[in-house]
């Protein structure tokens, strides 16, 4: 209401300079039923265009969630993942750089007391992560203060919630070969610093190997034929003993011809050679058809003999 | 010098005079129906008589012209309409000769083109939103959801034998069937739930929820359909090619029909 409220106030005041004698008359009438001193004109205007003005630091187009009441923000099972249900019913993680969306995703103010949080939408139709996590995986192994490895980038979309979930504590070393989404992977890591954006080849990690430390868990979305061996070449060069790895194969990259369930069968075994032990595997409908993510171990640590 | 006759004086007096009266006078009107004879109906007036009789009158004369024409009629004589018109289906048309199109065939295409554009424009608006509505709406508990498969892989027979879900998973048994969110017991424990709690609140926005919901299915829904539409005006727009064709499938509700054109190599 104040906004419209306000270009009336200085439209007629406007008038009023214009049109000199008339305007003057004008005014006297107007002064009758407000306030002789115009004092009170005064007041008004200036309240009237202040007032926006404070509104829009929440305002614009990510404003419209809702802050306040109208959003409950439920912890998730995989730390630094909520569940926010509101009029929306969405996947979110905590932003790290708050005010800012990466992909123009929705963006959710909460008040707790005097605790501002932003939280940031995740969609789960763009991010296998973000499919898996609300499939029900049992484990991301990705949580706040992890080292993670994220090979096939791209733009940076599914990156950026990896560093809001690891947090300032937490690395991200985001890999990617296309230059092109590459340029978008370095303006996301500009505003985050807890990614190491690293514009090369998975094939070859001894070409970034000065760049990386241990990591914790390797993230792997590269969509190529050879894909358990990309992540295998760099779980051997940069995953330590017993970190974890999760892989999400999408069945037509690996073999269009054959069933899904029989090349994610085929994967599993190429993984058990190159001592990747997988845990569980889970499958991505709703959101992805002939998707599936593989979560596993590497090189567990031998069983203690009772 | 001005002589006055005393007749036209008082012929130019007699005028005036009149006129003056003319105001006093009553205006007489023709009488409506007496109540005596409220039974027979409206009474009729004058100008109404003028407008029924006239009438009759045009059709009586229009009759006996037909009439004379018909009988002067000579039954040699040859008129063009007879070769011109004919009775199609008991009514009698005249079959015109061909004119022109107003509508070239160019123009035709011109238009088509335009028609597909403006709804490709209105799908991919429809498509954005859809894409901004999935952006915020999960689909967390849908129910007609299809199922997606989870498997563990575990070392041992026995393992397998002795798998429980819960255990596995860490959480309250309770919470097997909620997908989407199934906290460990240490997150059930150690964490807690922000934002409105009230019951109120949870109604109200489980109510838009479901709103927003049903705005996205509508929207798809419309998107589809769209996208049917601008197949369907393309398919008429190849239609008007002249090359050879041999329609494979009829068209339908959703679906526009097919074509297979002979190849024609274009210079």
């Amino acid at each position: 209401m104040r906004p419209g409220f306000s270009p009336r106030e200085r439209g007629r005041g406007g008038g009023r300079g214009g049109f000199g004698g008339r305007g003057g008359m004008r005014g006297g009438r107007g002064g009758g039923f407000r306030s002789p001193d115009g004092g009170f004109r005064g007041r008004g205007g200036g309240g009237g265009r202040g007032a926006p003005r404070g509104r829009g630091g929440r305002g614009g187009r990510g404003g419209g969630f809702g802050g306040g009441k109208k959003v409950l923000i439920e912890p998730h099972r995989h730390e630094g993942v909520f569940i926010c249900r509101g009029k929306e019913d969405a996947l979110v993680t905590k932003n790290l750089v708050v005010g800012d969306s990466v992909y123009g995703e929705k963006r959710i103010n909460v008040e707790e007391g005097d605790v501002k949080t932003e939280y940031r939408a995740w969609n789960p139709f763009r991010s296998k992560l973000a499919a898996a996590i609300l499939g029900g995986v049992d484990q991301i192994h990705i949580k706040p203060g992890a080292k993670v490895m994220y090979l096939g980038a791209a733009s940076g979309t599914t990156v950026s919630h990896v560093s809001d979930i690891v947090g300032q504590e937490g690395l991200v070393y985001a890999v990617e070969f296309s230059h092109r989404s590459g340029r978008d992977l370095l303006n996301v890591a500009k505003k985050r610093t807890n990614i190491i954006p690293i514009i090369e080849d998975a094939r070859h990690p001894h070409k970034y190997r000065m760049l990386v430390g241990m990591v914790d868990v390797i993230f792997a979305d590269v969509a190529q034929p050879d894909q358990t061996r990309i992540v295998a070449l760099n779980a051997h060069n940069f995953l330590k003993n017993g970190g974890h790895f999760v892989i999400s194969i999408k069945a037509n990259c690996i073999d269009s011809t054959a069933a899904p369930e029989a090349v994610f069968a085929s994967e599993v075994k190429k993984m058990g050679v190159e001592n990747m032990k997988p845990q569980e595997q889970l499958t991505l409908e709703p959101y992805e058809r002939d998707h599936a993510v593989v979560v596993g171990i590497y090189r567990p640590p031998p069983k203690q003999k009772k | 010098m001005i002589r006055i006759n005393k007749y036209s004086t008082e012929m130019f007096l007699m005028s005036s005079f009149r006129k003056a009266l003319k105001s006093k006078q009553k205006n007489h009107h023709e009488r409506s129906q007496p109540g005596a004879r409220k039974h027979m109906g409206l009474l009729e007036k004058k100008k109404d008589y003028k407008l029924r009789a006239d009438d009759y009158h045009k059709k009586q004369n229009t009759l006996s012209a037909l009439r004379k024409k018909a009988m002067e009629k000579n039954p040699d004589e040859f008129y063009f309409n007879m070769i011109n018109s004919k009775l199609q289906d008991g009514v009698h048309t005249i079959n015109k000769p061909k004119e022109e199109d107003e509508v070239t065939e160019e123009q035709k295409n011109m238009m088509r083109t335009q028609d597909i554009k403006y709804v490709e424009m209105k799908r991919v608006a429809e498509a954005k939103k859809i894409e901004r509505l999935k952006g915020e709406l999960h689909l967390l508990d849908a129910d007609s959801k299809q199922k997606n498969k989870h498997t563990f892989f575990v070392d041992s027979k026995k393992e397998v034998q002795t798998f429980n879900l819960a255990t596995h998973l860490n959480t309250a048994p309770e919470l097997i069937d909620r997908v989407y969110n199934r906290p460990t017991l240490h997150t059930l424990e150690s964490e807690h739930i922000m934002g409105a709690v009230q019951p109120g609140a949870l109604k109200k926005m489980a109510r838009q929820r479901k709103h927003q919901y049903k705005i996205l299915a509508q929207r798809i829904d419309r998107e589809k359909k769209m996208f049917v539409i601008s197949q369907k005006i393309q398919t008429r727009k190849d239609l008007q090619d002249k090359n050879k064709k041999v329609k494979v499938k009829k068209e339908t509700a959703n679906a526009a029909a097919i074509y297979k054109f002979k190849p024609k190599r274009k210079r």
